[in-house]
């Protein structure tokens, strides 16, 4: 799930007006970028594809155009009426909410990944791509090639940091690149050279981020991605698709996988349960915890439906979805009256 | 996103409509349909005569799909042509209002017959098809797809739209653009990659089955493209395509090694779009309706006489044409050798084929070139039965199927990559199957002779090559020597394998003929019973392959005897390696891993040409292509956008 969580949450609290010891959660909008790959016969294209959003009957409904490959969703921290999209067709934007829509990149462009604003200039806009990064100036208006710095283009996970403007992690082919220019260079991390399929970062403390690899297991960082240490031994040579971080509780953490189900740490990576059981397969392609329901956690499986569990994965309730390849979920802080 | 198949469906429904009318179309066009003989004069005003007379053939058949009682009947292509001539105008529109009812879902595939009818068919729109086509363009978003082909046909598409909507806002486009957007981006594209490809050679090359995409798209901007320089770039790019499948046929079957190609297309090579193309095009046997066919035909181009010179040529064979080409973009694992077009990754596929009047025997030098349908090398030869599930073909695969590949080329996760691809294309995860590249294959060829070399590491999924031995061939015989001698029509072939192996029924596991395969083994009855394979599952392996035209030899016998007494020396302890001293007396020498030599002298890679034949000789680079006939030259100058006969260093 996106850092731009933490910015929401914290502009959401500040539009409530309130910042209590124990204030009750913001509402959020909750969104699954999916394509609907399990009735998909004869073709290669999934049966249908794009953005679902689930309602208060939990309910999911298709939001926004119905393109192929989108993966994610960013709303503009500040100004909630842009919208950008993740597709495969490129970035795709909308300036009034998701009523009207415009691809806003031009042919270059394609196979987008992950995209998010920078929490603090919100102008700035970062995605990644499986060609190469790109960068926006003017809240994804216009895009530009952001290369300076990598021979290995393909990435699928990034990382606005949350307590430097400016300051991006991607996830590459070959291992996690910093950018303290706005994505206008990038060097490489102290990471191991391995595909890196998921980053994350905590919204309760932003030093915390969690990185997953195809491989090589997960690694987490205490200092904001200066240094990384490989965590769940009992994953180590696994694919791991999925990451999460508790928002209220930095130490809450949890991984997911190809054959590696759901593991879910609450020591701040010390130790890990695998909490797959519950779960119709061991294939986990997204985990998220929901940020307006205190301690649930979302689980994207591969095709077998989206589930969540109010107790740590201890036990899982069908969330819907049934058929999808998820690529990411996404929580989206609605303004209380 | 996985690459889309429907194109091939699309087409051979609205193909198994149109193929009946088209027949009709010439049976009661008999003129017509004689004029579409071999043996015809070669002069330019003949060769235009009979090509306007097929493509009016062409045109007849598609609007006989029409039936004005019943609007089920014909696909957009034939709404376009009736439109476009007049004829059958309510039948038409009554079937476009049908087509159009449901939203669509064939995204590219959608775009190019809807700009078609667009633009052929402008003046014969009534209201109600213009509303609903402009409500279509700004309700329904169609994918761009992955492939070179799909992008082709989406952005000529959505220019051509585009141009029939002047004026038209961001608010009326699917993706927010206006008219001038859409138009802009589109040409941007499309000049892009014709820049690519004329100068370092096609991605998607030489398909028998793509090249249907690619005249697609360059037809709907040669036909209506209203910027007449972007028009001609079009034309251009339609001389250089076909002749690129012209100077390679055999009798219209498209020779040598292909980017891409299906099961059924592989084992018969004549139920391909090509063989439909090249009889429009140059009057070759084959004739089918095919959409490249009715785009091309109501599009106005006209194929310069020079292309039918060179595709019915026989003064010239047996020659060897080299080309360069590349493989598609590689997002991952691109590797050490590949090499940077703009910011996209890419590796060189050298291309060898030799090009005799009774067969082709053609190659590329092995490795991932393509993903899924790759196939590296192929003989085909001139059969002397033409009909359509003709196995008239002999080749070999290592039948490889990886998430490595899988990654190389789409944006999907290693897990699901391989079983995303199997949803379309499903024997690609198959240990029988036909086609598909593999990194641990090496194939090298100087004229009729070809050495393959396999490494293959152990826990390969599939550990063995497969070689097709085609229900056309006769007398086969397994030698003492250890050579297999066939014939196949004019051609002999020897082949010798350098490690022992096993026949098998082709399609062993059953998956096609079951009907498991889906609507990739449709008809397998007809084009995939009774051919067999040789198996052999040496993790260090190789063959040897040999042709000779049968008019070389006395007998067959001759044949074998000359091939028993050749000089051949292998090893595969270590690295595989031959040396192998060909008819022609050239001295073969491959080792795995190494560049290989003839006589001594290493195949000088670096200085591959982008085009090397009696026809035209072109570098790599050069964004150009002169084609030369006898004293008739024709030329191609992207960077000049120049395009005609060359008199006194100048097209005129």
């Amino acid at each position: 799930m996106r850092n731009l969580l933490t910015t929401l949450f914290a502009l959401a609290m500040a539009v409530a007006g309130t910042v209590a010891a124990a204030p009750a959660l913001p509402a959020y909008d909750f969104y699954a970028a999916v394509a609907m790959t399990k009735a998909q016969k004869n073709s290669s294209t999934p049966a249908d594809s794009g953005l679902y959003r689930r309602n208060a009957a939990g309910a999911w409904h298709h939001f926004g155009p119905r393109i192929l490959g989108v993966s994610g969703l960013a709303v503009h921290p500040a100004d909630p009426r842009i919208v950008l999209i993740a597709s495969s067709d490129g970035v795709v934007r909308s300036t009034d909410g998701g009523r009207t829509w415009r691809k806003t990149t031009g042919w270059e462009v394609a196979d987008v990944r992950s995209i998010v604003f920078d929490p603090v200039q919100p102008e700035l806009v970062y995605a990644v791509t499986a060609w190469g990064p790109l960068r926006s100036t003017d809240a994804g208006a216009t895009w530009q090639l952001a290369q300076k710095g990598l021979t290995l283009l393909f990435g699928q996970t990034m990382v606005a940091d949350a307590a430097r403007s400016g300051r991006v992690l991607i996830g590459t082919e070959g291992g996690i690149y910093v950018s303290r220019d706005a994505a206008q260079s990038w060097q490489r991390a102290k990471f191991p050279e391995v595909p890196v399929l998921r980053l994350t970062q905590g919204s309760s403390d932003a030093k915390v981020l969690l990185a997953t690899t195809l491989g090589r297991g997960a690694f987490l960082s205490q200092n904001g991605g200066e240094s990384w240490t490989p965590v769940d031994p009992a994953t180590a040579g696994a694919n791991l698709y999925a990451a999460a971080i508790a928002p209220q509780d930095a130490a809450l953490l949890a991984l997911g996988g190809w054959q590696a189900g759901v593991r879910v740490s609450a020591d701040g990576g010390r130790t890990w349960t695998d909490r797959t059981a519950g779960l119709p397969v061991k294939n986990v392609f997204v985990l998220a915890f929901d940020p307006g329901v205190k301690g649930r956690l979302w689980a994207s499986t591969f095709e077998e439906g989206t589930f969540y569990s109010d107790d740590l994965g201890r036990t899982w309730q069908e969330g819907g979805l049934y058929g999808a390849y998820g690529y990411d979920f996404i929580f989206i802080p609605v303004a209380r009256p | 996103m996985l690459p889309t198949p429907f194109l091939s469906r699309a087409s051979w429904i609205w193909s198994a409509a149109s193929c009946v009318a088209l027949a009709g179309a010439l049976l009661a066009g008999g003129t017509r349909a004689a004029a579409t003989t071999a043996e015809e004069s070669q002069a330019d005003a003949d060769i235009a005569r009979r090509y306007q007379l097929r493509r009016e053939a062409v045109l007849d058949a598609a609007i006989a799909t029409l039936d004005p009682a019943d609007p089920t009947k014909g696909w957009y292509l034939d709404v376009a042509a009736a439109l476009q001539r007049g004829e059958r105008r309510e039948a038409a529109l009554a079937r476009f209002a049908k087509l159009n009812e449901p939203v669509p879902n064939q995204n590219m595939f959608w775009t190019y017959p809807m700009a078609a009818v667009m633009a052929a068919g402008h003046a014969g729109l009534d209201d109600a098809s213009r509303a609903r086509i402009r409500e279509l363009w700004k309700t329904y978003w169609p994918s761009r797809g992955d492939t070179e082909n799909h992008w082709a046909l989406y952005y000529a598409s959505l220019y051509i739209a585009a141009q029939g909507l002047p004026g038209a806002g961001p608010e009326q486009w699917f993706n927010g653009k206006s008219s001038v957007e859409n138009m802009a981006e589109a040409k941007s594209y499309l000049e892009h990659w014709m820049w690519v490809t004329t100068s370092y050679g096609q991605g998607e090359y030489d398909s028998p089955n793509y090249i249907q995409e690619y005249l697609i798209p360059m037809s709907l901007l040669a036909g209506w493209a209203e910027d007449p320089a972007f028009r001609q770039k079009a034309r251009m790019m339609l001389d250089y395509l076909i002749y690129d499948y012209a100077v390679e046929n055999i009798d219209g079957f498209y020779g040598g090694a292909h980017s891409r190609v299906y099961p059924r297309q592989i084992v018969a090579p004549g139920a391909t779009s090509t063989s439909a193309i090249g009889w429009l095009l140059f009057g070759f046997p084959g004739q089918a309706a095919d959409p490249a066919n009715t785009l091309l035909a109501m599009s106005g181009y006209t194929p310069p006489p020079i292309l039918e010179r060179i595709a019915r040529d026989a003064a010239h064979r047996p020659y060897v044409e080299r080309e360069l080409k590349r493989t598609r973009w590689r997002m991952r694992h691109a590797g050490p050798d590949s090499f940077v077009i703009g910011d996209k990754r890419t590796i060189p596929v050298y291309k060898y084929s030799y090009v005799d009047a009774d067969f082709v025997l053609g190659s590329t030098q092995g490795g991932l070139l393509q993903p899924i349908q790759q196939q590296t090398w192929s003989l085909k030869w001139r059969p002397a039965d033409r009909a359509k599930e003709t196995a008239n073909t002999f080749f070999s695969v290592q039948p490889y199927s990886s998430p490595v590949e899988g990654t190389m080329f789409f944006s999907e996760n290693a897990d699901v990559v391989t079983d995303l691809i199997a949803r379309s294309k499903t024997d690609y995860d198959a240990e029988d199957k036909l086609p598909g590249g593999s990194p641990h294959e090496q194939v090298f060829q100087h004229k009729t002779a070809l050495i393959g070399l396999y490494d293959l590491p152990a826990g390969n999924r599939f550990p063995h090559v497969t070689t097709f031995f085609s229900r056309d061939l006769v007398h086969t015989t397994e030698d003492p020597s250890g050579w297999i001698f066939a014939q196949g029509g004019p051609v002999y072939i020897a082949f010798r394998p350098l490690a022992p192996g096993a026949w098998q029924p082709n399609d062993w596991t059953g998956l096609l003929r079951s009907g498991r395969g889906g609507w990739i083994g449709t008809g397998f009855a007809e084009w995939g019973s009774g051919h067999r394979c040789f198996v052999s599952d040496a993790l260090r392996n190789g063959y040897v392959v040999q042709v000779a035209p049968v008019r070389d030899f006395k007998s067959y016998a001759d044949f074998q005897a000359a091939v028993r007494a050749l000089p051949l020396q292998f090893s595969t302890t270590a690295a595989p390696e031959v040396t192998f001293t060909a008819l022609d007396g050239s001295v073969l020498r491959a080792r795995y891993g190494a560049v290989p030599s003839v006589n001594g002298q290493p195949v000088d890679f670096a200085a591959w040409p982008l085009f090397e034949s009696p026809f035209a000789v072109e570098k790599r680079g050069s964004r150009k292509l002169e084609l030369s006939y006898g004293g008739e030259r024709w030329l191609l100058d992207f960077t000049n956008n120049l395009r005609g006969e060359v008199s006194g260093g100048a097209a005129k």
